[in-house]
Formats: structure tokens, sequence, C-alpha cells
């Protein structure tokens, strides 16, 4: 039973297609990492799934709910941590979750308990009470995913969630993904680095330019490709390895003159 | 002008010190650092501020000197010149001082050199010059704006030497206003954290927004007060404050006085900026700097281990879970309750207009044309104060348009990817929060004051201007665009409002308090507009807490 169905999914942007008719659907209990460059539509195809984007063609189900029909009904049930993502930094994280949780319609005494324990595991506990003007990135990051997946969410929608990681941020995020995992949940995953998505994901699907260019399990694409890393495999799937050289050599180039 | 300015600071630089400056380099450094201080966004003029290529440094010069032929006026006002030269010496002392710490921290406070010039092959005696020529000419630009007028007109007044002597004491002002502002820096670092420091500078720069909206207002009508100051006695104390140092040399000056408080007046004025000034460079400046240094290495860490169970709710949650009906609501009323009070673009934008309240009525005072005591006994007999009970929604409707705007709007995306079915509930929330947070406690303010003048008389009228106040203040918000809490970008060209709205919104305020008036005397017909005036407000309330997201602007 697929959690997600889209079928000829399309959007436009004044009068230019970002998404050029894009049909997936994906099981309960699957980690799949959505990947492609800077403007291939990850992102949009994300926010139309969150209910965040209305106006679009083609058909979203998400849990069996029309995303322009159901769209609160919908983001009760989902987990969405944006690429880039800002927060209020004059809160401190308590005062944040607290915003976020009741937006979330959470009962006020489960936001406070989940809150501490979560920022406790991130070792944030004895900064929870400073505001998050005085953050690093990082550590705004990981007040992000806990304001992402505070209501238990089913499936978790995730656009670039390790940027500004310390390492040992990375790992902890990959065991929780994978244990979200295992515990039945559904992640969409949508990155650029490839390292990582290769480890977790139980299927890539890769789009450049509005279409989906590759699906299946990592071994899948290796083997199509017959190259070694996933990123050979992405930059000989869109197609700009030789550029890439060139364009260096012209550097060095200007760089000597 | 700047570039005038750099030439001849250069140009001095050049005959005063000859060994181990590269003088391309400080000069390419220099440049560089006043093309930023023309871009840096001067908070105190951010709602004019809308062209990115306009010159915002500029508009600041320019109001410094128009405020600055104001203070000149006193020269022609007064027949005093220790009187005039007081007000124009401690004038400039009161905004290079504010000048320094509002805008110019963002420079001093600033360690990027530390990490963009230091790795590039510059020497370090280079760098120091340079900063010091950049300092310079940024202090000379603001000392011109402020004193060319007051300057002008001494020499006009006063003639050739006090208008040089003149020259000489503003620029001794200066030097005393920049050793004022490293010494409260000193005072302010001592808070080592980053955050602190920074909260300080924004609490004067908070000042200065005020002090400009009240000051342009007062100012002007303050010069018809001259004539009060004629009749004005030097105190003892007053021989401490340095601009009556400079107002003294200018006199004795004037007269070829050089009597033996006058020859100590000079010798103030003369050495004490030079004294401190070099004990600022000798001592100061290098404790500064390493403390400076100390302050960007700690990230203010401090443990504070307290279990959860411990932490007391604030005020907004207290308040929230018994004025708020939905989660949603209560999310919008506790978050525009917090970040009202902590976020500085908020702040700068809105306490002016609270102080505005003040203007209103310093304005009305002055324009009765007569004095206080007479005003005072004529209160209770007159109807004033229909004026106290509308007074307060002038400044706070403006918090209604200030609350969409954030630095981090950005941050605005939870409100969509979170299950809201009625965006309207967040909005109602925290219209709720701006209301009892800022129109209460002044209208409470007012009501005491009222209550203290005219009696139990006034409780109906303010019981129902309570109702009527909160009516126009919901009608305001419904009528307008309607914009989430925090979500919209500062500083982007602001579209101009419907022109046949603000109408609208005059004529129901001109209506509710025309009616009022008009029906002052007729006691029973006050009370009994009350529960309609009170309908208005819950029928409002209920519209806007209704708004579907297609209602909402972004």
């Amino acid at each position: 039973m697929p959690v997600i169905r889209i079928t000829s999914l399309k959007k436009e942007y004044s009068r230019n297609y970002v998404l050029k008719g894009i049909t997936l659907s994906m099981d309960a209990g699957q980690i799949v990492g959505y990947i492609g460059p800077n403007g291939a539509g990850k992102s949009t195809t994300i926010k139309i799934l969150t209910g965040i984007i209305s106006d679009f063609e083609g058909e979203a189900i998400v849990m069996d709910m029309d995303v322009r029909k159901n769209p609160v009904e919908i983001k009760q049930k989902i987990g969405y941590i944006p690429e880039q993502a800002a927060l209020y930094d004059v809160l401190t994280p308590i005062e944040y979750l607290r915003f976020v949780g009741k937006l979330y319609q959470l009962e006020d005494s489960l936001i406070e308990k989940k809150s501490w324990e979560l920022l406790r595991l991130f070792d944030l506990a004895d900064k929870a009470k400073s505001r998050m003007n005085g953050y690093s990135k990082g550590m705004k990051q990981k007040v992000l995913l806990i304001s992402g997946l505070i209501h238990n969410p089913e499936i978790i929608f995730l656009d670039e969630p390790l940027s500004g990681l310390d390492a040992n941020a990375v790992i902890l995020v990959k065991e929780i993904l994978s244990q979200l995992k295992l515990s039945g949940k559904t992640i969409f995953y949508s990155s650029h680095i490839m390292d990582v998505v290769e480890k977790i994901s139980d299927r890539i699907i890769i789009i450049d330019k509005g279409e989906v260019i590759a699906d299946g399990s990592f071994e899948t694409l290796k083997n199509n490709a017959s190259q070694g890393s996933l990123e050979n495999i992405f930059t000989a799937l869109t197609g700009s390895s030789e550029q890439h050289q060139n364009t260096a050599g012209q550097f060095i180039d200007v760089l000597k003159s | 002008m700047d570039k005038w300015i750099l030439k001849l600071v250069l140009f001095c630089c050049r005959l005063l010190v000859r060994q181990g400056v590269d003088f391309e380099r400080l000069k390419i450094i220099a440049e560089t650092k006043l093309i930023m201080d023309r871009r840096r966004v001067y908070l105190n003029w951010r709602q004019r501020q809308q062209r990115e290529n306009s010159n915002p440094l500029m508009v600041t010069l320019i109001v410094y000197a128009f405020l600055g032929l104001y203070a000149g006026f006193m020269v022609f006002v007064t027949r005093s010149l220790v009187i005039s030269a007081i007000i124009i010496h401690a004038y400039i002392l009161f905004m290079m001082t504010m000048t320094m710490i509002t805008d110019f921290s963002s420079v001093l406070l600033d360690t990027a050199d530390n990490q963009i010039i230091l790795p590039k092959p510059v020497n370090s005696k280079t760098l120091f010059v340079a900063r010091l020529v950049h300092i310079l000419v940024y202090l000379l630009q603001f000392t011109l704006a402020l004193s060319i007028f007051p300057v002008v007109f001494l020499f006009i007044a006063y003639g050739f030497l006090v208008g040089i002597t003149s020259i000489a004491t503003v620029l001794l002002t200066v030097a005393f206003a920049v050793f004022i502002t490293y010494l409260l820096y000193a005072a302010i670092l001592r808070f080592s954290n980053e955050q602190k420091v920074r909260d300080i500078v924004g609490y004067f720069q908070i000042f200065m927004t005020i002090f400009f909206a009240v000051g342009l207002q007062v100012l002007p009508r303050l010069v018809n007060f001259g004539n009060l100051l004629d009749n004005f006695q030097l105190q003892a104390y007053s021989y401490f404050l340095p601009p009556v140092w400079m107002a003294l040399t200018l006199e004795s000056v004037q007269q070829f006085n050089f009597d033996s408080i006058h020859s100590l007046m000079i010798a103030c004025a003369l050495l004490l900026p030079l004294f401190t000034f070099w004990l600022m460079i000798k001592y100061l400046a290098p404790s500064f700097a390493r403390k400076l240094a100390a302050l960007n290495n700690d990230a203010g860490t401090k443990k504070s281990g307290i279990p959860y169970t411990q932490r007391r709710k604030s005020i907004s949650e207290k308040l929230s879970s018994f004025l708020c009906r939905s989660k949603s609501e209560s999310a919008g009323f506790e978050t525009v309750w917090k970040i009202t009070g902590r976020d500085k673009g908020f702040k700068i934008q809105f306490y002016p207009s609270l102080a505005y309240m003040l203007v209103f009525i310093f304005i009305f005072v002055f324009k009765s044309g007569r004095d206080v005591n007479t005003l005072w006994e004529n209160l209770p007999g007159s109807r004033m104060f229909l004026f106290f009970i509308y007074l307060p929604m002038l400044s706070i409707t403006s918090a209604i348009t200030f609350v969409s705007y954030n630095e981090n709007f950005q941050a605005s995306w939870v409100y969509q990817s979170t299950p809201v079915g009625r965006p309207g509930q967040i909005i109602i929330g925290g219209l709720k929060a701006l209301f009892l947070k800022f129109f209460i406690p002044a209208y409470l303010i007012l009501f005491a004051f009222a209550f203290y003048v005219w009696g139990t008389d006034i409780l109906d009228d303010f019981a129902l201007g309570f109702f009527n106040n909160l009516a126009i203040f919901l009608l305001i918000a419904s009528l307008g665009d309607h914009y989430l809490p925090f979500s919209r970008q500062p500083n982007v060209k602001q579209q101009s409002g419907r022109f046949a709205q603000v109408i609208l919104q005059l004529l129901v305020i001109a209506a509710l308090v025309g009616l009022h008036y008009l029906l002052l005397t007729n006691d029973w017909m006050i009370y009994s507009l009350i529960p309609v005036s009170a309908t208005g407000c819950f029928l409002l309330l209920r519209t806007i807490r209704n708004l579907r997201w297609v209602e909402i602007s972004f």
C-alpha cells in the first residue's frame, strides 16, 4: 500500500515548467533519497507533497488524502524540515518548540516534556534556556529537526537536513533516520550529498530539470551506470563531468596569467 | 564629501608619518571601509530607506545638519554667548557620543579585519593607521554636519576670532566624545557575552530613535523658549561640565577677559580632552582590543543545568491559557508577546510611536498658549479626558503593521508546514497580545490620571472608550491586508495602502469619537452604547479569527 502517490505532477513558474510530469509511488517504511542538482525541482516536489504549494497540475495523494483537498489533515501526520530553514532566533529553543508544538495542536505539558528530553539527547539541554541568536548553524539545525519531528509524524520530508551539522551529529541523525524507518516511518530525503544518500537510502530517485532520470536501489543504479560511487553515477547521469574538468582547467590558466 | 575629507586626512598623514606605512594599501583599506560606511543601513532611518542605491549616510548627515541648525539658532535667540555656546557644545557632545555608540559600534566591535586583512600582506602599522584614518574621516563627516551651522552663526554673530576659536572648541568636544564612548564601551565589555554587548548597544539605538522622533517635534518649539534662558546663572557644579569649559573659552576670547576663572576654563578646555585622549590611546585602547578579541572567542557557554520541572511559566504563557481559545491562537499570542519584547527591529519601529504619546501631550500643552498652572486649574472643567481616552490608540495601531515584519521573516515557513486550518487564529492571538501588552498599560495610566482630575464622572466614558478603542484596533486590523506575525521582509518597498481603505478607517474612527463627544453629557446614552460597542468588538474578533488562507497576504 503506497503512502505517497504522485501522478504526472507538473508545476510552472512564470511559464517555465520546473516539474515536467513526475510520476512516483512510495511504500511505507522506506527511506527514499531524492537527488538532483540545484533547480532540478526537489524542493518544489516536497513543497507540493507537504501541502505548502497547492497550485500545480497532476495528482498528489499522501496517506490516501489529496493534498489539494486535505492539506491540514496531511500536515498533522507529516513532518517537514526545509532547506536552509530559518527560525525565530530571539526565542529560546524551549519557547520555539512550544510555539511549533502548539501549531501542531499538541498539549502544553507534552510539548514541554518532549522538548526537554529531545534537546537533552541532542546535547542542548544546558543551552535550552538561552536565546538562539547565539547558536551556531548546527545547533539551530538540531532544534529544527526536533521541531519537525515533535508530533511523531508518519512521513518525514527532509530537505538537506545535514547541512551545518558537525560530524557527530551527522552520524546521530543518520542513526535516527534508520531507527525511524525500523519503526515503520517513511522518510523522503532530498539532498545533493551523494555520500549520505548512498548509505541510508533503500531507494534512490534522481531528478534533473523537472524529470525523473533514474529510479532504483543503489545497486541497480550502480549496475546501470557501471561506475563506482554514486557521485559518479550522478555526474554521469546529469552529464556534466567533462564540463567540470574543463572549467577547472580554465580556472588554473587564469590564475597563472 | 567623505572623499575630500579622506584626501585631507591622508595628506596630513603623509606629513606626520613617514616610515613603515604603505600609503597605497592604507588608501585602499580606508576607501573600502568608507564605501561600507555609506551603505550601512542606519537603524534610525529604517522606514525611509527603501532604495538600495540610496545613500543612508548622507540622509543621516543631512538630518544632523538640520538639527544643528536649530541648535545654532540659539546664537541669535539668546543674547548671551555663554548660553548659546553651552547649548551648541552640549548638543555636539551628546550627538557625537550617541552616534559613536549606536552607529559606529558595528565598526568598533567588528573583528572581521583580523580574518580579512591580517592574512594579506599588510603590515600592522599600516593597518593601525588605516583604522585611525577611517575613524577620523568618519568623525570629521559627522562633526562637519553637526557643527556647520552653529559655527557659521557664531562667525556671523560674534566675528572672526570667536568663530575660529569655536572650530577648535568643537574639535576638542568631539575628542571628548570619543573618550566618553570608549569609557562606555570599556564598561559594557565587562559583560563578556557578545550578545549582551549587542543588546546594550541595541537599547542605545532604540533610545536614539525615540530621541529623534521626539526631538524633531519638540526642539523647534523650544526655540521660542530661548528668552527664558537669559536670566540663567552658572552653578558651581557646572564648571565640571565640558560644554561650559568650551563656552567660557569662547567668552574670554570675545571679551579679552583672561581672569583666573576664565584661564582655568581655557586650561580645562584645552588640556583635559588632550589628556583623556592620550590616556585612551595609551591605556584604554589596548585593553579594549584585548577584551574585544576575547569576546569573539567566548561563545558564552554557561551551564544552567536546571531540570525542566523547575521552569517557571512566563507571563505570556500564563495569560494565553485563559485568554486564547485554540492552540494556534495561544501560539500566536505567546510568540508575539515574546518577540515584540526582544526583537530590536520591532522595538526600533514601535517604541518611537509610543513616545509620540508624550509628544502629543507636549504639543497640546504648548498649543494652548497658557502656562501650565492655568491649564491645570482649568482642566477639571474641560472635556480633555476624551483626548486621553483616544490618545493611546493613535500610537498603538501602528504595531499592527510593525508586527508583521521581522529580520527572520523566512522563519514563517512553519505556519505553512504545520496543520493550521485557520490562520486567522494566529493573527487574533497576536492582536490580543499587542492590545494587552501595549494598550492596556497606557490606558490604565491615562485612566488613573483622568480619575485623579475628574473623579468618578469619567468612569462611564472610559468604559465606553475601552470598547471603542478595541473596536478601532480590530477594525484597522481587519480592514488592512492580513499578514501573519513576523512574516514580512523589512526594508522592502512597502505597498502603499489602498487610499479608499484609509479614508474609510478615518471615517469610522471619527464617527466613533464624534459620537462619544456628542453624548458626553448624556450618561444613560453612554451606558447603553457600551454593549453596542462590545458587540461590535465581538463580531470583529470573530471575523478576524475566521480568516482563511486565501485571505492572507505574503
